[in-house]
């Protein structure tokens, strides 16, 4: 399962609300919530504060990749949040956190599951196209920029 | 003519992996031709993602063990769907990256039809380059056949008898 392939409007939120770690992850997991996407907020949620609990998914560049597996979801599911000011989310470089890819996989699942995180790995390489989704005004344009249209 | 004498479906864990295998049933069963199908753990990748600091070590571990019990599972499937229809496959697993692993198999075995599920959407030229699937697809010496619509397959593997 591609990335591009999970892309809709409904996943993605711009901006993001929150001004913090905890309530970022909250938000981009209400995302999901919100767009029928999970129906188990808190199972999701805590698998998510789980890994992250372990070490932060944020990376260089200012970009962030929370995942986790959960059994409350049958199919891979991604949502995207964008928070153009910034986020403190522990990341190696110590910068804040702008571009969010939250990623959660059934256990049976792990191949598509670890093929999107390749290739989410692979996009943030271009830290053009990171700004242009950055940058986006709206959902739909972000949409636009993942599929390439 | 048959279609081919030997035939490779690869198996991906999704669902247009597990048309793709029906629809090689079918193609085996009208041809009379061997059936394989390959499963690859795809460490390449978990070494790429262990380097971008995506997967901490554990985490590496785990989904690697993830996959082989996938590999397991999903090899064990088509195995079944292929003997409901009176076929036998040969289930292979391997470890690596994919379209090095697929290239091996089909040269080890001779095989002359490689079988995929439909490719992924790409965004450029880059990403083609990327696609493990599409970097199969141009480097397999054989003749690649690529399976879509997922219910007329589903309809022609149910009438087979």
């Amino acid at each position: 399962m591609a990335v591009i392939e999970l892309m809709a409007e409904e996943i993605v939120k711009t901006p993001l609300t929150s001004q913090d770690k905890p309530d970022v992850l909250r938000e981009l997991v209400q995302i999901l919530m919100d767009a029928g996407r999970i129906d188990n907020f808190d199972s999701v949620l805590s698998a998510v504060q789980e890994r992250e609990d372990q070490m932060s998914t944020g990376l260089e560049g200012g970009i962030a990749v929370p995942h986790a597996k959960s059994a409350s979801v049958d199919s891979l599911k991604m949502a995207i949040g964008i928070a153009p000011a910034g986020i403190d989310f522990n990341a190696l470089d110590g910068n804040p956190t702008k571009l969010f890819f939250l990623l959660v996989a059934p256990p049976d699942k792990a191949g598509p599951h670890v093929q999107a995180l390749a290739e989410i790995a692979k996009l943030a390489q271009s830290k053009a196209f990171c700004r242009a989704l950055i940058n986006a005004e709206n959902a739909a344009e972000v949409v636009e920029l993942m599929r390439g249209d | 003519m048959s279609t081919a004498n030997k035939i490779l479906v690869y198996i991906d864990g999704t669902e247009q992996s597990v048309t793709a295998a029906q629809y090689a049933i079918c193609l085996a069963s009208d041809s009379r031709a061997e059936l394989l199908a390959l499963y690859v753990i795809n460490t390449r990748a978990m070494e790429d993602l262990l380097k971008a600091q995506i997967f901490l070590q554990n985490e590496q571990v785990e989904y690697e063990r993830d996959m082989e019990a996938d590999a397991e599972r999903y090899l064990n499937y088509v195995n079944e769907l292929a003997l409901k229809k009176g076929i036998s496959i040969s289930k292979h697993s391997a470890r690596g990256s994919v379209h090095k692993e697929i290239d091996k198999l089909v040269k080890d075995e001779g095989v002359d039809l490689l079988v995929m599920g439909e490719l992924s959407r790409i965004r450029s030229r880059r990403d083609e380059f990327y696609d493990e699937s599409e970097r199969a697809m141009r480097s397999v010496p054989c003749s690649v056949l690529i399976v879509k619509d997922e219910d007329a397959v589903y309809d022609r593997y149910e009438a087979l008898v």
